[in-house]
């Protein structure tokens, strides 16, 4: 009941923050150069084509009047038409938004593995030459913007090595499954159709690498961090004393409330990293929703980059829910309430 | 969280790992067609992996958005698509002329306002059913009534009428010596298929939405390839229309894949594993260099309609001068311009690329000499105080090749005295500072494409009136004598006598100086030497797009 009560809340807050937002983008969105309806259309397009679609776009009204007409569209579901595909607004986001969906869960997955696990290891050695060697590993990818990773991962997996794919989602030749969730693993998975499952599956790796690999380093900087505090704890000295084996004290006493400060900022990195992967997914040819919002950016689709903009706010807002949740499961201390200032 | 609950997140997460390390183990194997023609060879050489068995596919690289929509697209991707969906009353041939295609003949009428067409019978839309003259009615009608796209092309063409199944007549308002190559660009739909797939609420009154949401992602055509799979912002998948009425070279593709990329890393990555046949025209000179180094990989620059200008406003001080429009243009490094880009670049000689039919190959052209430049600048009213008139030369942020000329020009303008200040802007910006006389910059770097084959629609976009707001022209030169005389060429539909005031027209505006001709572009790809592509012979058509014209290109067998 206090978890259902804490979502409510959370979500009745959430409503405003939206509201903020959609304000602020809907404003940068028309104050950008260029007249978005004569870009859509081309420079020789007749003038009266210009007029037709600025009146289709209630563009030649006052900026009130036309964010009244965008939210009652946007609250019944309709965000208008995208200049740059010219169908739903709507229609885009349930494409691209599963395929950039799909590539940042498989990248926090790596995430969590392997920088927890890199964390963990570090901790265990601390300041012994393993832990150096994860340190270095840490900080070159923290310092290495993610599109870096994209060209070498694609040049040394895709090219030189040729291990794995490196574009698109599926090979050629291989058949989609049916459309249900978008996520082209788990359609595959439930068309039974497990040549499609694996291809997915070997598409994703290089771009969720390359993804992963910045905030990777980062959760295991963390996880060590943490951990190495927590291991000079009275508590950790206790349980030694009761002569609990190193592992169990390692996994079960001190991982978990190690994990805590991990986890917030694995929250954030997920969903940041759904909204800056539009180099990755460029460079994959990833028909994601970061690099659709570029595309509208640079093209001036005024009903595209708010969506975008919109959809990204609400993935913030319901992931800084689930992670308050698991830090409030993860340490009782903490509890719901506390995190209302959040 | 229990000690039973983490084992289920590590049983999870363990699971999920497998199927990970599955993947990375065992790439998939691509699924056989049933209709898969003769097994490649097994043992391929190491440095050319051999193919899955399957169909033959020309993959090419473009930018996009792609828009299939015949009343939508009018860009180099959309145009290459549309050429192989699709097809037109009549076709390019390489040498900037225009053939019979779907239209087996035609007859104009004495006044040259009527255009009557004798169509091909017995030419199947990709549902079986047949084209006829009502179909072109409707394309015609559909094209300019949503107005987008290439309609602007057919703006003297007033109506179109079925005279009978397979002959329609064209009505124009005023002669036009470009209607016939401006033909090019109506693609001809299935009328009854497009109907069937029109949304009844739409702006177009009673048509509805005119089809044009079904059409994004299918197509309606007769041409040599039709859709098979549109991935949007990935890839459009065309395969072979087997009961073409036209002719197939041996070796032609049986699908074509045009992939949504220009990122040099990924076109690397693909050339190399000879999973891209042709890459994009927008590699930079490095890329291509990069490039031209993969074995079995050559570059090919071939001709196009597009040309180099540096814009100067002749409306602002102190480039109103033409004395100091002159002066610049005799100062600029062309050679060393031209250096600057892949080998094949030529300067540009004259207003209109040398592709087009009815450039003129005596007109004026200005080349590297200071003392002349000194000369002119010498006659211009702002030569005692150039320096307080800083020439402002705007280039294109997202096209940074572009920066290297504007830097050269700003060295070469010092040598005679003239300041310069470089800016990089974004395209929007450039568009929208271009569209009114107050805001354009001195000099705009751009490089324009004529939409057809003929020097006056370059001249008309460049110099006319009409397209002063736009990004089009920078110059401003709203000079009534020429738009009387461009109008006048454009009407005579003798081609002769046409291409002899074209003459006369690209005289007048060298005289002018309103900008400088830096080079005609060439369109840069990389192929693999397995491609037969009869454009690298001159034998393919520069009009935009035809290059990528499907059935005369071979993928041979490799």
């Amino acid at each position: 009941m206090r978890t259902l009560t804490f979502i409510a809340r959370r979500a009745f807050h959430a409503i405003f923050v939206l509201l903020g937002l959609s304000i602020v983008i809907f404003i940068i969105a028309r104050i950008m150069p260029g007249d978005p309806a004569r870009v859509a259309v081309g420079a020789r397009a007749p003038e009266w084509v210009v007029e037709q679609l600025r009146e289709q776009m209630h563009l030649n009204d006052p900026l009130p009047i036309q964010y009244y007409y965008w939210l009652t569209d946007a609250l019944h579901g309709d965000f208008g038409i995208s200049l740059v595909t010219r169908r739903n607004v709507a229609d885009d986001i349930r494409e691209f938004f599963p395929a950039s969906l799909e590539l940042a869960f498989t990248s926090l997955l790596i995430t969590a593995v392997l920088g927890i696990g890199l964390g963990t290891l570090s901790a265990r050695h601390k300041d012994k030459f393993i832990d150096n060697v994860v340190r270095v590993i840490s900080y070159m990818g923290v310092v290495t913007p993610s599109f870096v990773f994209a060209i070498l991962f694609l040049l040394l997996f895709g090219y030189v090595l040729d291990l794995f794919p490196t574009i698109g989602r599926l090979s050629e030749g291989v058949p989609r499954p049916p459309t249900v969730t978008g996520f082209m693993t788990i359609d595959s998975l439930l068309a039974g159709n497990f040549t499609a499952l694996f291809d997915a599956l070997h598409h994703l790796i290089l771009p969720a690498m390359a993804l992963a690999m910045g905030t990777m380093a980062q959760e295991a900087r963390i996880t060590r961090a943490s951990m190495s505090e927590n291991l000079t704890k009275d508590y950790i000295a206790a349980i030694r004393a009761f002569g609990v084996p190193e592992r169990t004290v390692m996994g079960r006493f001190l991982l978990k409330p190690s994990l805590i400060a991990t986890i917030s900022i694995m929250g954030l990195d997920f969903a940041g990293g759904l909204a800056n992967a539009f180099l990755v997914e460029l460079i994959f040819v990833w028909p994601g929703l970061s690099r659709y919002g570029m595309n509208a950016i640079l093209r001036k689709d005024l009903n595209a980059i708010s969506a975008v903009i919109l959809v990204l706010g609400v993935v913030f807002i319901v992931v800084n829910i689930i992670v308050d949740l698991v830090v409030a499961r993860l340490d009782p201390r903490i509890g719901l309430r506390a995190a209302r200032s959040d | 969280m229990t000690f039973l609950s983490k084992h289920r997140v590590f049983l999870v997460l363990s699971i999920l790992s497998v199927f990970l390390l599955a993947a990375c183990a065992a790439p998939a194997a691509p699924a056989a067609p049933a209709e898969a023609p003769a097994a490649q060879p097994t043992e391929a050489p190491a440095e050319a992996p051999a193919p899955a068995a399957g169909p033959t596919t020309l993959r090419v690289t473009f930018a996009w958005p792609t828009f299939i929509d015949p009343a939508v697209g009018n860009d180099f991707s959309s145009s290459s698509s549309l050429i192989n969906l699709y097809d037109t009353l009549v076709f390019p041939s390489p040498d900037g002329g225009i053939v019979p295609w779907l239209a087996e003949s035609w007859d104009v009428s004495d006044d040259g306002l009527s255009y009557t067409f004798h169509l091909k019978q017995g030419v199947k839309f990709h549902d079986g059913s047949e084209l006829t003259a009502s179909d072109v009615v409707y394309s015609f009608n559909r094209l300019k009534g949503i107005g987008e796209g290439f309609a602007y092309m057919l703006a003297d063409a007033e109506s179109a009428e079925a005279v009978d199944d397979y002959t329609v007549t064209i009505t124009l308002g005023k002669p036009s010596g470009l209607f016939l190559p401006s033909l090019l660009r109506l693609f001809i739909v299935n009328e009854d298929l497009v109907r069937a797939n029109t949304a009844a609420e739409g702006p177009y009154g009673e048509n509805g939405d005119y089809g044009k949401e079904w059409l994004l992602t299918h197509d309606a055509g007769s041409g040599p390839y039709k859709v098979k799979e549109f991935q949007l912002e990935e890839y459009l998948l065309m395969e072979k229309n087997e009961d073409w009425w036209g002719e197939f070279a041996p070796n032609a593709p049986d699908e074509i894949r045009f992939i949504g990329t220009t990122e040099a890393a990924t076109i690397r990555t693909l050339m190399a594993n000879r999973e891209l046949e042709i890459s994009d025209q927008w590699q930079t000179v490095q890329a291509l260099e990069a490039l031209d180094e993969i074995e079995g990989v050559d570059i090919a620059a071939l001709p196009t309609m597009t040309e180099f200008y540096f814009m100067i406003n002749t409306k602002i001080p102190p480039t109103d001068d033409v004395h100091c429009r002159r002066a610049m243009a005799w100062a600029f490094d062309y050679d060393t311009a031209v250096g600057l880009e892949w080998p094949g670049t030529r300067q540009s000689q004259g207003p209109v690329p040398a592709s087009l039919g009815g450039h003129n190959p005596d007109v004026f052209v200005f080349h590297r000499d200071l003392e002349k430049a000194k000369e002119e600048l010498a006659q211009c009213k702002y030569a005692d105080e150039i320096e307080n008139y800083p020439v402002e030369i705007h280039w294109v942020s997202e096209v940074p090749d572009e920066e290297k000329f504007a830097l050269l020009f700003q060295s070469n303008m010092a040598e005679i005295g003239i300041p310069v200040k470089v800016v990089s802007i974004p395209w929007l910006s450039m568009v929208e500072n271009t569209s009114s006389m107050e805001t354009s910059p001195h000099i705009a770097t751009i490089y324009v494409s004529s939409d057809l084959p003929e020097a006056g629609t370059m001249l008309f976009q460049r110099y006319h009136s009409s397209t002063a707001n736009q990004w089009l022209q920078n110059e401003w030169l709203l000079d009534e004598e020429f738009d009387a005389r461009i109008e006048d060429a454009l009407a005579t539909v003798d081609q002769e006598e046409r291409f002899a005031k074209y003459y006369e027209l690209q005289d007048y505006i060298a005289e002018l100086a309103p900008s400088l001709f830096i080079y005609d572009q060439a369109e840069k790809h990389a192929y693999q030497s397995y491609v037969d592509w009869p454009a690298l012979r001159g034998e393919m058509s520069a009009v935009m797009g035809y290059y990528f014209f499907g059935p005369q290109i071979q993928v041979n067998p490799h």
